[in-house]
């Protein structure tokens, strides 16, 4: 998060209006009713209510970096009692460098004033503090109800779209052609492709009802996708697991892989004459699932146009579901393309 | 009707080709007299066998169906089989070709041959209606690649190899890094079909890729010439309006 006055110029307008009011009343006050020479109540608001106020905007960032969830009371106090004789100190110095050559015998009223000076610099501190921890949590607040916003938005879209590429025209009408010819041929191979179908299908619309599964799930449903897609390309889909098999309890995001596959066939299968190898290799590291999607391509007949709706949707939910960006990562080696997807875990699969 | 019509079966799925081969073999006026498994294969067995009516998916792999009909030296009929492209079913109403959606029955297939057998008949001709297809065909999207056949070969070029274009007539002249290929199609074409971000049409007969211009020179009052980056440094003429283009693309 940024600094919320040089972020937001309207604010920072109202922070200066703020102290440029207090100091011109501080200003006449003194002049008119305690008789103070213009040239101390100068010297002596321009230290309290302009030097302060500039030194003061840094207090933001001792608060941004102790949050008050995650640090200790004890640590809390300590850290900003620390802050504040620092400020002060700082503050002081720099105010007893202006005032020195306006000190004299007769004219005392700034040199009096230091101890009351100390004093009002700890409280502008706290109350500082305040302001900025309000100044901190609205925003928060105000960032955290706008990215729920835009998850819940996004979770319908994704889940729109997921079902489109489910359900992918494509994909079903070239299977039930298949499964047409083997009616005639192979009527028990036709029927194995109908429950087949089916499955997939079911596993695709309840899509909805749950946003993450077990990786041996989602796996699962990708294995008969593969196996769909092979009795239609045969000897060309040619697909290959090396899956540890710690893996397998992981969770996963629903539906997140098959777009993947569906890309590796559209690009990997569809446009080349050859076996197309499919490798998927899965290894737990640490906290988290890292998958790679490896399929050769043929680089003579189709230009990869960078990034597919697929996924952009895929890099879009993951962003939104863990919160943290570059969890999947393309390579386009020339001759095959890999995505690599990095799925975190809550705890460490052993 | 007393010949069979010679038939050709181009599609890339095996399961899809057992289909037709066995609806076909209960035509009585259908002989198959061969069956390809891609593009390539089907432009050459077209070109040399010459049959009567052609089986075409449109979604193969290396070229599909419409580029197949691109390089056609002769034009038979054609029924289309598709699963589902939306593009396609609008240009093949737009021509009022045949065509059949997966999965088709029987009768449906019979009938488009039908179709088919009176058009033969009537001694219409399809090539011009072919021709047009694949005019209609990019539908929304800028093309990504071309294809182009010299003698015996097809060649992929995809679009980002290419250098520019020249009109020669009915033709263009395709000039890419390796060399260049003539292909039968307009300039206008090109031009509707190109990404005008990557290409202009600098004058009546160039169509140039922006990346590959090294630099625009002024050679007479209000007239200019590009040259290339190669190193040849080929020289092209550019029109008052292509000079417009060429400074909206590059902003200067």
């Amino acid at each position: 998060m940024k600094h919320p006055l040089t972020n937001n110029y309207r604010l920072l307008g109202f922070y200066a209006l703020f102290w440029a009011v207090i100091a011109v009343i501080n200003i006449i006050l003194q002049v008119i009713w305690y008789d103070v020479t213009l040239t101390e109540s100068l010297l002596d608001t321009g230290t309290t209510y302009i030097l302060y106020p500039l030194l003061g905007s840094s207090i933001w960032y001792s608060i941004r970096y102790n949050s008050l969830e995650e640090t200790g009371i004890g640590r809390l106090v300590l850290f900003h009692l620390v802050a504040a004789s620092i400020l002060c100190g700082i503050w002081v110095t720099i105010s007893y460098a202006i005032f020195q050559p306006f000190i004299t015998e007769e004219n005392h009223f700034l040199k009096d004033g230091f101890p009351s000076k100390i004093f009002a610099g700890y409280l502008m501190y706290a109350i500082y503090l305040v302001f900025f921890y309000a100044v901190n949590y609205y925003q928060s607040l105000k960032e955290k109800i706008k990215k729920e916003g835009e998850y819940k938005a996004l979770i319908r879209e994704a889940e729109l779209q997921a079902l489109k590429s489910q359900i992918n025209p494509h994909f079903l009408f070239n299977s039930l052609n298949s499964i047409s010819s083997l009616t005639v041929s192979n009527p028990e191979k036709a029927q194995e492709m109908v429950i087949n179908l089916s499955t997939f299908m079911r596993y695709s619309l309840m899509h909805n009802e749950k946003e993450m599964v077990s990786f041996s799930r989602e796996l699962e449903n990708i294995k008969l996708y593969l196996s769909i897609e092979k009795v239609r390309f045969g000897k060309k889909l040619n697909a290959e697991f090396e899956i540890d098999a710690h893996c397998l309890e992981s969770e996963i995001p629903n539906m997140i892989l098959q777009p993947l596959f569906e890309n590796a066939i559209k690009y990997g299968v569809y446009e080349t004459t050859e076996q197309v190898t499919i490798k998927t290799t899965c290894v737990c590291e640490g906290n988290s699932l890292k998958i790679i999607i490896l399929n050769d391509y043929d680089a003579n007949s189709i230009k990869r146009k960078g990034e597919g709706i697929g996924l952009r949707n895929i890099r879009k939910r993951m962003e939104i579901i863990y919160n943290q960006p570059d969890l999947i990562k393309i390579t386009d080696h020339k001759t095959s393309f890999e995505v690599q997807l990095i799925i975190p875990q809550k705890q460490a699969v052993s | 009707m007393s010949e069979k019509l010679q038939t050709l079966i181009i599609e890339d799925e095996e399961l899809a080709r057992n289909l037709l081969r066995s609806y076909l073999k209960d035509h009585p006026d259908i002989e198959v007299i061969g069956e390809c498994e891609n593009g390539f294969d089907g432009v050459k067995a077209i070109n040399d066998k010459k049959p009567d009516l052609v089986f075409l998916d449109i979604q193969m792999p290396k070229i599909t169906g419409f580029e197949m009909i691109e390089l056609l030296d002769f034009k038979p009929q054609i029924i289309f089989t598709t699963a589902y492209d939306q593009y396609a079913l609008k240009a093949f109403e737009l021509n009022a070709v045949d065509y059949l959606l997966k999965p088709f029955s029987k009768d449906r297939m019979y009938s488009a041959i039908e179709k088919v057998q009176h058009r033969i008949q009537s001694g219409e001709d399809s090539a011009e209606k072919l021709e047009e297809l694949t005019n209609l065909r990019s539908g929304e999207e800028f093309i990504d690649r071309v294809v182009v056949k010299d003698r015996h070969k097809i060649h992929i070029i995809t679009v980002d190899k290419i250098r520019y274009i020249e009109s020669l007539d009915d033709y263009v002249m395709i000039y890419t890094q390796d060399g260049r290929h003539m292909k039968q199609k307009t300039m206008k074409y090109f031009e509707t079909n190109l990404d005008p971000k990557n290409f202009i049409r600098i004058h009546r007969s160039y169509i140039v890729q922006v990346d590959n211009i090294a630099e625009i020179q002024q050679y007479e009052k209000e007239s200019y010439i590009v040259i290339l980056k190669d190193t040849a440094k080929t020289k092209l003429k550019v029109s008052k309006t292509g000079y417009k283009k060429i400074k909206e693309v590059l902003h200067f």
